[in-house]
């Protein structure tokens, strides 16, 4: 089942005088239960891409779709809800919030969502994530490689239909990046979700259901 | 539950609060500025207020009083018998106390001198406070001194002082008032002293208050002096009273207004700090708007940071400035509990009150320029 869907993307950003052509007509869909890896060199336009599969950004043309409703010309608000609810980030550098414990951290996309207690959720993320001692710790508190699997474990939090990973390996060493890749692959199982991982680790193709190559903002064959 | 947890609930108010504890100094600095800003307004309105009270207690001896002179536009060269009568009966319940005056000089036997002002009246009690001897309501002989002329001759009293080739015997010492009191080198006699005098040279009315000794002066106006005419000269002190409340006012103001600059520096100040922490936030900000945080939620957590510099700032500020306020109540009137009233509490609220409006408008262009950067841009850091 097809869960995001870009349909002929084309993004163009202006940069000073000039027009960039980041993506030039992109096709790429993500199904559930499937880890789709986009590869290519730096400046191909893979974060472009991310940004647009994670309704960050919206295309200059195309559209883009989202278990087959097109939310190309949602508001910013509108695309604020779809990521809340269906849509899990994990970062390169982390991202977590140094003021929050773990379990704080991976409750925040809900924590302004005070109708329902997502403590018991956020407990059991990271019991699954193998962090189950440490529940209580502050980023500054936790490896490389912890903070990465609490990030994850914040990604699932709202049960969302596909995850989408920016270099998650990127600022860790090769065995900690093989053990959060084993981890988003058993999770990728387990919740039955469409994951994208942009990278250029050439350690991500073996995991990969499905490897897509972009070069200069086109999709090799 | 307690306060506390119910604005734990608030997601907003949560973050704020831990995202003011990463930088404690900046927060102390932000919050120091604040604290300085109420405490110049709420001391300085404070200051404004016991100023008002004590000129207010100093003049209010004077303002009550109402002086009546013969005017250009008299017949006779003093006011008659008559006219006090009329008088009385515009006054009401207020003492009127017709005078005759005079000057003379007294010299005791062993050649000290000292010129005073000789005042024929019945009633000195309503006009002069005595600090030895009595002060009669009817005053029929005898004889008042002021205190200081009494020093200076070595008077003392039961000695006799010597008017117009009669002697009176000294009954009471006047106590010199302060400001614009009388009481300063004065001989008080019995209207009889002054007999040859066929006329008054002044009435005075003592009246309950300020407003009432100036609705007597308005009536008496009406009464004698029609049009331009001028019978009798009518003095009341309330107006001046009147011109000095204002000019306490205006100065109040002006103490306020200096005050001010100091908490919009304060707020420019946590404007510069809100808009760098939010800077420096850029890319977490990015992270919260990426996962799903809406914007008015990153809105109002930053608008919550402010509010709290402003709320702790502004009740920070409003102890120190009550402390303050007691000093200087001790100070100008001796009782520093006066500051507890509300026209000084008026001022602690004002303080707080402008701090965390002051923090909030700071904080209103930092928290939508965070809400509103694109989470893209944002998130590049």
């Amino acid at each position: 089942m097809t869960v995001v869907e870009l349909d002929g993307v084309v993004k163009r950003y202006r940069s000073g005088q000039e027009v960039i052509e980041a993506l030039k007509g992109v096709d790429f869909r993500a199904e559930r239960g499937e880890m789709v890896t986009v590869i290519g060199p730096s400046g191909s336009g893979k974060s472009t891409m991310l940004n647009l599969v994670g309704l960050l950004d919206t295309p200059s043309e195309g559209a883009v779709r989202l278990d087959g409703r097109d939310v190309t010309d949602f508001t910013e608000d509108e695309l604020t809800e779809e990521r809340r609810s269906g849509i899990g980030f994990v970062f390169q550098a982390f991202h977590l919030l140094p003021m929050l414990t773990a379990t704080e951290n991976v409750e925040l996309p809900s924590m302004w969502d005070t109708s329902r207690d997502r403590r018991d959720r956020a407990v059991d993320l990271l019991q699954r994530v193998g962090l189950g001692d440490r529940l209580d710790h502050t980023p500054s508190q936790l490896s490389g490689g912890q903070q990465q699997r609490v990030a994850i474990a914040r990604a699932l939090i709202n049960e969302p239909e596909i995850l989408l990973a920016d270099e998650p390996t990127g600022n860790l060493d090769q065995d900690t990046g093989r053990t959060i890749l084993d981890e988003l692959t058993r999770l990728k199982e387990i919740e039955n979700i469409a994951i994208v991982a942009v990278t250029h680790d050439e350690q991500l193709l073996e995991y990969a259901d499905r490897v897509v190559r972009l070069v200069d903002g086109e999709i090799q064959p | 539950m307690s306060v506390t947890d119910l604005l734990w609930r608030v997601p907003s108010v949560q973050m704020a609060w831990r995202n003011l504890g990463r930088n404690r100094i900046r927060t102390a600095l932000a919050t120091l500025g604040i604290v300085i800003g109420v405490v110049a307004i709420a001391s300085l309105g404070i200051a404004g207020v016991a100023l008002q009270q004590q000129a207010t207690a100093d003049l209010g001896s004077l303002t009550n009083e109402v002086m009546i002179s013969s005017g250009p536009d008299s017949d006779s060269d003093g006011i008659t018998d008559e006219q006090v009568e009329e008088i009385r009966s515009v006054a009401g319940d207020a003492a009127v106390v017709p005078e005759k005056t005079n000057q003379t000089t007294l010299s005791t036997r062993d050649g000290r001198e000292a010129f005073v002002s000789v005042t024929a009246m019945t009633r000195p009690s309503a006009m002069y406070t005595v600090s030895a001897g009595d002060n009669p309501d009817r005053f029929h002989s005898g004889a008042l001194l002021s205190n200081g002329t009494a020093m200076q001759l070595g008077y003392e009293l039961g000695d006799p002082v010597e008017y117009d080739g009669q002697l009176y015997r000294i009954r009471g010492l006047i106590e010199a008032e302060g400001g614009f009191g009388p009481g300063g080198n004065e001989l008080v006699l019995p209207l009889s002293a002054l007999a040859e005098q066929e006329h008054y040279d002044s009435v005075t009315v003592v009246a309950a208050d300020g407003d009432e000794a100036q609705a007597i002066a308005d009536r008496l106006e009406t009464r004698f002096n029609e049009g331009d005419d001028e019978v009798l000269s009518v003095t009341s002190f309330a107006s001046a009273q009147e011109s000095i409340g204002s000019f306490l006012n205006t100065l109040n103001l002006a103490l306020l207004g200096i005050g001010s600059i100091s908490l919009v520096v304060a707020s420019v100040a946590i404007l510069n700090v809100m808009l760098m922490s939010t800077i420096e936030r850029r890319g977490e900000i990015g992270v919260l708007r990426a996962v799903g945080i809406r914007r008015g939620e990153v809105l109002r957590m930053i608008l919550a940071e402010a509010m709290f510099l402003g709320v702790i700032g502004g009740f920070v500020g409003a102890v120190a400035s009550l402390a303050v306020g007691l000093a200087v109540f001790e100070v100008l009137a001796g009782d520093p509990t006066l500051v507890l009233a509300w026209p000084s509490v008026r001022y602690l609220v004002l303080g707080f009150g402008f701090a965390v409006v002051a923090s909030m408008l700071s904080g209103l262009y930092p928290a939508w320029k965070a809400a509103n950067d694109p989470p893209v841009e944002a998130l590049r850091g």
